[in-house]
């Protein structure tokens, strides 16, 4: 047993600890020197990369946390959950309110750093996205017709878009008044995400499929053949792929030459059967992370389809993925309350 | 109260109980009986209108009903996304609660709720609709009849009837009232209450979609077609004991629900097929059919094949003759 554990970075590279609860999000701050695991339980854990023995735990939410992002500041956290807070909490646990929205739920959180301390924080309570400036001051409320199921803002912090029925709905975040751009298409669409050179979004619906509009000209973008709904989108950096789950392998779209449109995605790491759950591209190269439904975690070059397994199939189903900027540590979190930080770095020698 | 636990399917799966019933027939004060009764037990509450309720201990959860049309082929079939969402969110938590109690708006259609539990596979997954409960006002429900389509709906769906404000009308009003919910669903347990007071077991863990017990209340009114009152909705239910050749069923049943699924309420069946040993559970809501082996037959059961149709335009001869012509050769 030891032996087939020692060929997984978990068993070399990895630090790990049973939080007791979903994991529902994991993220690095935007300095990369801290991890954060937010659960169901309402607790977010902290542990800093440079001390990976010490995690500390804080009470944030009274239900489940729903939501996690890295704060519009170098360090630290925002967090919504279903006690309908929207919360800070800094690198030090140090816990303070954004928003209450008492009993509406928090379901999605972010944050953008913008210039010069001009950062935006968002979230999504029922209908509305709501946005505040840096230091927690609320600017806008923006109205959609019906709940929003995503929540992204662009690279470079201009535009914010939420998915909801019927398509998705971005809004130039700096607007004096507020003629936000609509797309349609008829469904539930269920998760969002913006191309990195925002020319494009992309949402997963109900049905088991994508569906993309390419802003430019509104060309339409369908993407489907998914045996399970895709809960997790993560373009690569540079944008030429979109990775996503809802297969049995982490299903690649290329965003070049002309694609998505008649072109056939790349498959990363399938054949067993098992439903991937959770995706995340990496910051810097051209490589991707997948979590699947039986606890596997792996790692792949999309060039060469070369696969590095990082964790065994054993410790419940994955729930999130995330990335330091610098790509040098992965965060790894599952439905039973399993949490892991692998690190990529180089080692000396 | 222990006995309801066991008596619940063994599967894991959180029951849901769908609570509906027209404006001030009960359905708020139910739900305040329900969660200020020294049960014991937690549960997940999902409203529309904030604020009735006179409890917080319960975790409550305020929605607004969000129903689409899912593009799957099926013309009748509308989901609420928003139970999609509240129920993963739900499953997040931790600390696992005994069930979620979903209260609906007055006006509400029944079918979206009951399809969401079959339509999705993430709610599949972890929650199974126990029972739905429909409140009813003794003393209004022939006028809420009269003016809309909802009333007589809700009732099809029900599992469980609560025949509220009893003490409002006569007892020959009672009765008349009781035989018009029979004629249009003669396959629910009705429960008389003044002021909802019910035991709660009545109401939460049905176990009604598993069938069994709808089923076996069945044969009581299989023959009583006595009052009859020209109802849109009605019910109607067969009986065969020759085993059931599945082939057969499914070619039939797919081409009925495909043809005459807006018509079709509620299907519900348990099935004897040849060459096996345990029961088949068929259900359906309009065209959104599902099925699975339930436990064996008894030993000391008769393994006869029974199916229940709830809807409107039932041609009862033709259903009939479709359902015999499904036992094996």
């Amino acid at each position: 047993m030891s032996e087939t554990v020692a060929q997984f970075l978990l068993g070399t590279r990895g630090v790990h600890r049973d939080l007791a609860a979903f994991v529902v999000a994991a993220r690095f701050d935007r300095s990369g020197g801290t991890a954060a695991f937010a659960l169901g339980d309402g607790s977010v854990h902290l542990v800093a990369v440079n001390d990976k023995q010490n995690w500390r735990k804080f009470a944030v939410h009274d239900g489940a946390a729903l939501a996690l992002s890295p704060d519009a500041a170098p360090a630290g956290f925002i967090s919504g959950g279903d006690d309908g807070k929207l919360r800070r909490i800094g690198s030090d646990g140090a816990i303070a309110d954004v928003g209450d929205f008492r009993s509406k739920w928090v379901e999605h959180v972010a944050a953008h750093p913008g210039d010069k301390g001009k950062g935006l924080v968002a979230c999504t309570v029922g209908k509305l996205i709501v946005l505040f400036d840096q230091a927690g001051e609320k600017l806008k409320e923006l109205p959609h017709p019906s709940a929003l199921t995503g929540l992204a803002f662009d690279a470079k912090g201009k535009r914010v878009a939420g998915s909801h029925y019927n398509g998705a709905t971005l809004w130039f975040v700096a607007a004096k008044t507020d003629s936000p751009r609509k797309l349609e298409w008829k469904g539930s669409h269920t998760a969002l995400a913006i191309h990195p050179d925002g020319d494009a979004v992309v949402t997963a619906m109900q049905e088991n499929s994508l569906h993309g509009w390419r802003l430019s000209d509104g060309q339409h973008m369908r993407m489907s053949g998914y045996p399970a709904k895709t809960q997790s989108l993560s373009f690569t950096r540079n944008g030429k792929w979109l990775a996503s789950s809802g297969a049995d392998a982490m299903v690649l779209w290329p965003f070049f030459g002309g694609g998505p449109m008649g072109k056939a995605p790349i498959e990363l790491a399938g054949g067993d059967g098992i439903i991937c759950t959770q995706v995340a591209a990496h910051p810097q190269q051209e490589m991707v992370a997948g979590g699947f439904a039986d606890g596997l975690v792996v790692l792949a070059d999309i060039n060469t389809s070369r696969i590095l397994p990082v964790a065994p199939p054993e410790y419940g189903p994955i729930s999130a993925l995330a990335w330091s900027a610098d790509g040098t540590q992965l965060a790894i979190g599952t439905e039973s309350g399993f949490a892991a930080i692998i690190d990529l770095s180089k080692r000396e020698g | 109260m222990a006995n309801a636990e066991t008596d619940a399917p063994g599967d894991g799966l959180v029951p849901v109980t769908v609570l509906t019933g027209y404006l001030g027939a009960g359905k708020t004060t139910l739900l305040n009986r329900i969660l200020t009764e020294q049960h014991g037990r937690k549960y997940a509450v999902v409203i529309n209108e904030f604020g009735e309720l006179g409890v917080d201990n319960d975790l409550v959860v305020d929605t607004d009903e969000e129903v689409f049309e899912m593009n799957n082929g099926c013309i009748c079939c509308t989901v609420r996304g928003d139970l999609i969402r509240i129920v993963g969110g739900l499953m997040k938590r931790s600390g696992r609660f005994d069930g979620i109690i979903i209260e609906t708006t007055g006006l509400a259609n029944p079918a979206p709720v009951a399809q969401t539990f079959f339509v999705d596979e993430g709610v599949r997954a972890k929650a199974r609709l126990d029972a739905i409960v429909t409140v009813v006002d003794a003393k209004h429900l022939p006028q809420r009849l009269e003016d809309s389509h909802e009333a007589a709906d809700q009732i099809a769906f029900a599992d469980v009837i609560v025949l509220n404000k009893t003490d409002l009308v006569t007892p020959e009003e009672l009765q008349a009232v009781e035989d018009r919910i029979r004629s249009i669903n003669r396959f629910a347990v009705i429960h008389r209450t003044e002021r909802a007071a019910l035991p709660i077991e009545q109401v939460l863990n049905q176990g009604a979609f598993d069938l069994q017990r709808v089923l076996q209340i069945a044969p009581d009114f299989l023959t009583d077609d006595e009052h009859e009152h020209n109802e849109d909705v009605t019910s109607v239910s067969f009986e065969v004991e020759k085993p059931i050749d599945p082939e057969k069923f499914n070619a039939w049943i797919g081409a009925l629900l495909q043809e005459q699924g807006p018509d079709l309420l509620r299907t519900k069946g348990i099935l004897s097929y040849a060459n096996d040993d345990r029961r088949f559970a068929f259900q359906a809501v309009h065209m959104i059919a599902d099925g699975d082996f339930i436990g064996p037959w008894k030993a000391d059961e008769p393994r006869v094949s029974r199916i229940v149709f709830i809807g409107r335009n039932l041609n009862r001869p033709r259903l009939r003759r479709g359902f015999e012509g499904c036992v094996v050769d």
